[in-house]
């Protein structure tokens, strides 16, 4: 009964939120208390945010064992004596990545199936339209997967030795990676409880729309580390992989409510 | 339940099977049509044109099979997101969705996954005999392998859809529409990234100076007989879809 008491409290903090700033637009505001909600809920039963973390944990760990031998290790370049590194930087975000879809797909659904499964999400569908919904649940799984970024990144480098390089493109290729994830992970959830579907669904449906995703942070990944690089090149990189995640979530908040709604 | 409003009055089963017969002629035709304009691109393929300069042996006669249905696997991608952008967004009153929309998306999805997996295989015999290994992530096989990935969670999805058509229909026709992006850059951005080089002869093709009159004489054929061959499978796809549809709803 406390689960429905979730979906229940939203109306008095959306209210409250109102009187606070009111030049606020409506749906803002009850995106905001969705977001709220979501968080309260997380807090108390703390399901994705532990399912994510020993995920994250456990694969960071595996990776590490199984690369202890990558990390440090060089080939001699032919014909002359010097030596390049076995696993490039490029290759090591690359897997890092790779790391963070996973661990997105292993906690995001939760979301919405959670919705569906404790029968709130037609409460949730009387008390605010579908784009403050979306937006809501868009923020939180922003919030969880950049959460999951911070923790994870520091400890990855450490593990495999991977380099920071430029630090503003290095923090704006994470920016733009953990935007694209998060809007993937949110509309493919929101199919993925309406089909239904198990955990199964919820990647067979997701991980082809982040292998394009994964290209592309390839790419911005290569710019990072290929030293000094003209502008031009860096704006490409990290503005293909931005305009990706944007163009997802434009594209999902466009169409949510068909889904949303029955 | 049945959406037959592109059809007149929704009378008793007679008058609608009237034009029936011409159906028939009509496959006729469309079957011997596409099947001697394929038959002549198969003999040009192997009689009319010549080995190409630049590759190895008798490996540009592939160019024949594989453009084609590479072009049509991209192309199956955007009429079914015509379709499924016209089932969600044609309005209609007392939201009554037009379902033969979307089974049209559907057809054209199930055509697409069909011609992506020929484009994949004849591509990857192409590089096997030219490059000396059958796969090497080149950004066309990063694209073919992508699309490949994305039918089949589209067709993933509609099996996973529930008994609902109407339901279904919407899962579906959004999941078409979010992956219409990916798509895209599939199509227009990964093949032109500058970090995967590529050796794939896109641009030996794009240029009309490349290609000899033989070459021509047998390509331009070989894309329309491939564009009907999509056109009568589509036809058939969906006309299977409506007696499916009449016999649920008797």
């Amino acid at each position: 009964m406390g689960r429905v008491a979730d979906t229940a409290g939203a109306g008095p903090v959306s209210a409250q939120a109102g009187v606070v700033t009111s030049s606020r637009p409506a749906w803002l505001s009850e995106a905001a208390a969705l977001f709220a909600k979501d968080l309260r809920a997380e807090m108390r039963t703390k399901v994705a945010i532990s399912a994510i973390g020993v995920f994250t944990l456990s694969a960071l760990l595996l990776l590490g064992l199984a690369t202890a031998a990558l990390k440090e290790a060089q080939i001699p370049i032919p014909d002359t004596d010097l030596t390049r590194p076995a696993w490039d930087p490029a290759g090591k975000m690359a897997l890092l990545w790779v790391l963070l879809c996973f661990a997105a797909f292993t906690g995001l659904a939760h979301s919405f199936v959670h919705e569906e499964e404790t029968g709130t999400s037609l409460a949730l569908r009387l008390s605010m339209p579908a784009g403050a919904v979306y937006a809501g649940k868009l923020a939180f799984n922003l919030a969880l997967i950049f959460a999951v970024a911070l923790v994870a990144t520091p400890l990855y480098m450490l593990i495999t030795g991977m380099p920071l390089g430029p630090p503003l493109v290095f923090l704006l290729v994470m920016i733009g990676g953990c935007t694209g994830l998060a809007g993937a992970a949110t509309i493919v959830a929101a199919l993925a409880a309406k089909a239904r579907g198990t955990g199964a669904l919820y990647s067979a449906l997701g991980l082809p729309i982040l292998f394009v995703f994964l290209a592309l942070l390839l790419n911005a990944a290569k710019t990072v580390y290929a030293g000094p690089q003209p502008a031009l090149d860096v704006v490409k990189a990290v503005g293909g992989l931005f305009s990706y995640g944007i163009l997802l979530i434009t594209v999902s908040a466009l169409t949510f409510g068909f889904i949303w709604e029955d | 339940m049945t959406t037959a409003q592109t059809q007149p009055p929704p009378t008793a089963s007679p008058p609608p099977s009237a034009p029936e017969p011409p159906a028939g002629i009509q496959g006729a035709a469309w079957k011997w049509g596409v099947g001697l304009l394929m038959c002549y691109v198969i003999y040009g393929a192997f009689f009319i044109a010549r080995n190409a300069v630049g590759f190895v042996g008798d490996s540009a006669r592939i160019i024949f099979f594989h453009v084609p249905c590479a072009v049509l696997s991209s192309i199956a991608y955007f009429v079914a997101a015509a379709y499924a952008g016209l089932y969600l967004f044609s309005s209609h009153p007392e939201k009554r969705f037009n379902l033969e929309l979307d089974a049209k998306s559907a057809a054209a999805m199930e055509l697409g996954f069909l011609f992506c997996i020929l484009a994949t295989i004849t591509g990857s015999l192409f590089a096997g005999m030219q490059w000396g290994t059958f796969w090497n992530w080149d950004p066309r096989e990063i694209s073919i392998v992508g699309m490949l990935l994305l039918y089949a969670a589209y067709l993933v999805l509609r099996s996973a859809g529930g008994e609902q058509p109407d339901k279904r229909a919407r899962l579906t026709t959004v999941y078409i529409l979010i992956t219409l992006i990916p798509t895209v850059f599939l199509v227009w951005v990964v093949p032109r990234i500058q970090a995967l080089q590529s050796l794939h002869p896109t641009s030996v093709l794009a240029n009309p100076k490349n290609t000899s009159a033989a070459y021509k004489e047998v390509l331009y054929p070989s894309f329309l007989a491939f564009i009907l061959l999509f056109v009568w499978l589509f036809q058939l796809r969906f006309r299977l879809y409506k007696l499916g549809a009449k016999d649920r709803s008797r």
